[in-house]
């Protein structure tokens, strides 16, 4: 309510074309997440650069809304910011999952966002320590006793892709739930505490670095669309999968909200000349060579989505089958 | 690094402008800096905000950084007594001492540390957790009972929000801005703030109560810190060594190190109403802290905390990854850069304290200014640290119901310091007895570590216990002098009021047991285990509070100053509390900085009838303050007034 004060009050703009809309303006990235964490990294980044790719040349600020897994920014955007374009919410695309299986507190329809598009696809992986004597997924597939994975809770890829690969795979897990993050999973499993765990190699292959090079862990398995061009012998979960079904399960809940996870997108209603030049601006932004020495500099990839595509991924995501959606909602609680 | 002082300096002296925050905000720059200088930068602006939030948390009551707060028990009760300086000494010494100790610990603990914290699990976490919950009993002062259920109600409070297990809702009235829990910093704030401007406002005078005799304790403050330099250098090792657990920053460790400091005292009545020990306990430990917490970033890549994990994203912008290569020396690894962390702590802290120093006495003048001329700053101040920590206007009604909660646990001898001990370490509890049990099923209670912790445990509870029997006996064969309670002895109306408190407990406690019925097991177990005993105590408490049997002064109980007549008294409590509500109102109608003007100028010119040169002068420089440093320097996105948006004026 109170946010509805908040955006409402922002100045009425006169119908204006693009070249105009944005000259002098401040545009602002609401960003779901407290400051310093991956998505407020990107965001700051991206600000850096994005007003130079917009006519008019407006200010480009970040604004942290952090909340309920970046649910409330989401939320408040949809429901509450003005339709011109100048605010710009930056919000999980697990969120997206949780609209599909109905959770508690989403108020906004994902089909009705304005997609900007998404500065890196993320891929998910599943790392084990050597000390758990898995190293292939042959020898996960004939483990007696379940492995041990850690996760931080329900809607996060720790929590969710373990949970699908368990139901749709058949691999033995046993999922420890409530770590606080990839971190704390991390520390446990260097400690022996769990085996391991599946989460985005982006942030793996950086932050655990050491241990990779050591061997004292490995990557067994990849949830991803085709192979990663680092890990090109490690197996895919979708050639494990022996059903369609499977198939679609592993699609739906891990590969396609893992490369849509970082959006970027406008309210509803915004207009079309807009949209354009948004979605051209932020394109143009993850390709500008200054924005690339940055992303590099702070050990952020770059591999990015349009917003059309993006938006044709969402309504992927919608248009699954409701049988698969409620095997989903059993599965991801 | 003097760049990042400077910064630290301000941020740790305005509330709400926390350390993490502003670390946030600095990263942008360290991209063109080679390490060492983007580390000189960064811990020389995070390393001193915990000593200058000390200085806020002393003069005015209300804490610089939400990992000041132990400070206020005892340095403001200083302040009061006119011992500002002296106060203001202490807590800079100290907190170079434990600075400095931190930064040593980090320096040699590094090569060791990476097998001890492997040997420790998520059991061992938790018992540590529970150890640290134990000391509710210590900060409770003579009112056992009154400091277990303060200590259950903050741990309830911590249990507010979804249960990310289960995904359920606990408490949170389907309010989005719960789901996250009650934050610390609107919850400090409210609790420790509000009650000081209100008593500010019902005494009529300074904050320093007495005659100020000599200006110059300063020096006498840094003597104390060497007095008492055996209590300091054990508080530094509680801030540096707890703070290796990831998930214990200066928040708890301040207030583990002030229970230590009362726990090991021989004359504890003296807590909460200006011991100095009470001041180097917690400046030394959330100072301290620093080191400990960055031993695991720097060892492991695990950030203890969430301005370590920030450092952390320094640290991988700088092409350093944390780890073991961090403990080889050159040309392998980047032992150079440990070092030059460990330094820039050291060096930073010292330039700090000496530069603090030398203008201590001034500065300590401040608690001789009239009331009526700080009030309507120190609202300002309160309003807006409450809402940028998260940017949400929500926050500003959790100050004012905390607010509430605070001034009437401090007027009825209710210790206050156990609820926020609860409150930062019952999430931490919670989260680890569950990956205990989930991981090891109850094997877990049988490892060594858990052994070694519970006898821990057992000995502090029951070691205290003896001591105070002990005690007793001998003052009773020679004199008999409990401390008169502040409450004792005032007539049926606050008696009144001390039952209603109670009752409101128990049935608040009823409430929360009834609501949580459908919580399930996974996360309703944790409440339960709270509430159900909280309750029992709590209907304890209303009977003695019924049948009028008072005991024990809290430990932070506010001491009022000369007797006012109760009609005035009472008068100046509804004129302060209307101010503050109606500046709450102003912020919502007309957004913060017209509302600053506008509070500002009315409280001086209408309720304190100061002169009109003062009135415009004050309210112009808080909205210059508030305007021109919080919106355009750091475009803090406050919301705009209800008002522009009915009118569609421009926000």
């Amino acid at each position: 309510m109170v946010a509805v004060a908040v955006l409402a009050a922002l100045p009425v703009l006169p119908a204006e074309s693009q070249p105009r809309a944005f000259e002098g303006r401040t545009i602002r990235i609401v960003v779901g997440f407290t400051p310093g964490g991956g998505f407020d990294t990107y965001s700051r980044a991206l600000a850096r650069h994005l007003g130079k790719h917009l006519a008019g040349k407006p200010a480009v600020i970040v604004e942290n809304m952090p909340g309920a897994a970046s649910l409330i920014a989401a939320n408040t955007v949809y429901k509450a910011a003005r339709p011109d374009g100048l605010t710009i919410v930056n919000f999980h695309g697990n969120q997206l999952v949780g609209q599909l299986l109905g959770r508690e507190g989403i108020e906004f329809d994902a089909r009705k966002f304005v997609w900007l598009g998404v500065p890196v696809r993320d891929n998910v992986v599943c790392a084990l320590t050597r000390a758990s004597g898995i190293g292939t997924v042959e020898q996960w597939m004939a483990a007696r006793t379940p492995v041990k994975l850690g996760g931080v809770g329900p809607g996060d890829t720790t929590h969710d892709t373990a949970r699908v690969l368990q139901a749709a795979l058949g691999l033995p897990i046993q999922l420890v739930r409530g770590y606080k993050g990839t971190a704390e999973i991390r520390l446990a499993a260097e400690s022996g505490e769990v085996a391991g765990g599946c989460w985005q190699w982006e942030s793996v292959k950086v932050t655990w670095r050491k241990a990779l090079d050591a061997g004292e862990i490995a990557i067994v398995l990849q949830a991803t669309a085709k192979p990663l061009p680092e890990l090109p012998r490690v197996p895919l979960a979708l050639d494990l999968a022996r059903t369609e079904d499977a198939r679609q399960l592993v699609r739906a809940a891990v590969i396609v909200p893992s490369a849509i996870s970082r959006l970027y997108a406008v309210a509803p209603g915004t207009p079309p000349d807009r949209v354009q030049a948004l979605r051209a601006a932020f394109l143009e932004t993850v390709r500008d060579p200054e924005f690339l020495a940055d992303a590099r500099q702070a050990k952020l990839d770059v591999d990015p989505i349009p917003g059309e595509e993006l938006a044709g991924l969402v309504e992927e995501l919608f248009r699954l089958d409701p049988a698969i959606v409620a095997k989903l909602r059993e599965i991801l609680r | 690094m003097l760049v990042g002082i400077v910064i630290g300096f301000a941020v740790g002296i305005l509330p709400g402008l926390g350390g993490p925050t502003t670390l946030a905000l600095m990263l942008p720059f360290v991209f063109r800096m080679t390490p060492v200088e983007a580390f000189a930068f960064l811990l020389g602006m995070f390393a001193v905000t915990n000593t200058t939030g000390d200085i806020t948390s002393i003069l005015f009551g209300i804490p610089g950084e939400p990992t000041t707060a132990a400070t206020i028990v005892d340095g403001h009760a200083m302040a009061k007594n006119g011992e500002a300086g002296r106060a203001l000494g202490a807590a800079m010494m100290s907190s170079l001492f434990g600075a400095v100790f931190g930064a040593l610990v980090l320096g040699l603990a590094i090569p060791i540390v990476r097998p001890l914290v492997l040997t420790f699990g998520s059991p061992e976490f938790f018992m540590l957790a529970l150890l640290g919950i134990t000391f509710v009993a210590a900060l409770s002062g003579e009112a056992l009972l009154k400091g277990l259920l303060a200590g259950g109600l903050g741990l309830w409070l911590a249990t507010i929000g979804l249960d990310p297990l289960a995904s359920v809702q606990r408490y949170t009235f389907g309010q989005l801005f719960l789901w996250d829990g009650i934050g610390l910093v609107p919850v400090t704030i409210g609790f420790y703030a509000l009650p000081e401007v209100i008593e500010l406002a019902i005494q009529g005078s300074s904050i320093a109560k007495l005659d100020v005799g000599k200006l110059g304790g300063v020096w006498q403050g840094v003597r104390d810190t060497f007095v008492h330099w055996w209590l300091v250098i054990r508080c530094s090792a509680v801030g540096t060594f707890i703070a290796i657990i990831p998930g214990m920053g200066a928040a708890t460790t301040q207030w583990l190190a002030y229970a230590h400091a009362v726990q090991s005292s021989p004359d504890r009545e003296r807590f909460g109403r200006g011991a100095v020990e009470g001041v180097l306990g917690p400046g030394a430990a959330n100072n301290s802290t620093l080191g400990g917490s960055l031993v695991t970033t720097v060892a492991f890549g695990v950030p203890a905390s969430v301005g370590t994990a920030i450092l952390m994203g320094a640290f991988l912008i700088q092409g350093l990854v944390p780890g073991p290569a961090m403990l080889t020396p050159e040309p392998k690894g980047h032992l150079s850069v440990t070092f030059a962390m460990v330094w820039t702590i050291v060096v930073s802290n010292i330039i700090t304290v000496a530069v603090c120093l030398s203008f201590m006495g001034q500065l300590a003048r401040i608690t001789q200014i009239r009331g009526t001329l700080l009030t309507p700053i120190l609202l300002t101040l309160i309003y807006v640290g409450a809402f940028a920590e998260k940017n949400v206007f929500e926050d500003l009604g959790v100050v004012l119901v905390f607010g509430a909660v605070g001034w009437v646990m401090a007027q009825l001898g209710w210790p206050r310091p156990p609820l926020l001990l609860g409150l930062v370490l019952g999430p931490l509890a919670e989260n680890k007895l569950f990956l205990s049990t989930d991981n090891y099923g109850l094997a877990w209670l049988a490892r060594p570590g858990v052994l070694v912790l519970t006898t821990l445990i057992l000995v502090g509870l029951v070691v205290p216990v003896w001591n105070e029997r002990r005690r007793r006996t001998r003052a009773s064969a020679t004199m008999a002098a409990p401390a008169v309670t502040p409450a004792g002895d005032r007539r049926g109306l606050r008696l009144d009021g001390a039952t209603v408190f109670s009752l409101f407990l128990v049935l608040l406690f009823g409430w929360a047991l009834w609501q949580s019925r459908d919580f399930g097991p996974r996360a309703g177990l944790f409440p339960w285990a709270i509430v159900i005993p909280s309750l029992g105590l709590a209907i304890v408490q209303f009977a003695r509070d019924a049948a009028g049997r008072r005991s024990g002064a809290a430990l932070d109980a506010i001491e009022t100053g000369p007797d006012l007549p109760p009609g005035v008294a009472a008068r100046r409590t509804a004129e302060i509390c209307a101010w503050i509500l109606g500046m709450f109102a102003a912020i919502w109608l007309v957004g913060f900085s017209s509302a600053t003007l506008v509070t500002a100028f009315l409280y001086l010119k209408v309720g304190a009838r100061e002169r009109w040169p003062i009135s415009i002068a004050l309210s112009l420089a808080s909205y210059a303050f508030v305007y021109g440093l919080f919106e355009r320097v750091l475009a803090i996105p406050f919301p705009p007034g209800l008002l522009f948006a009915w009118l569609g004026g421009g926000g």
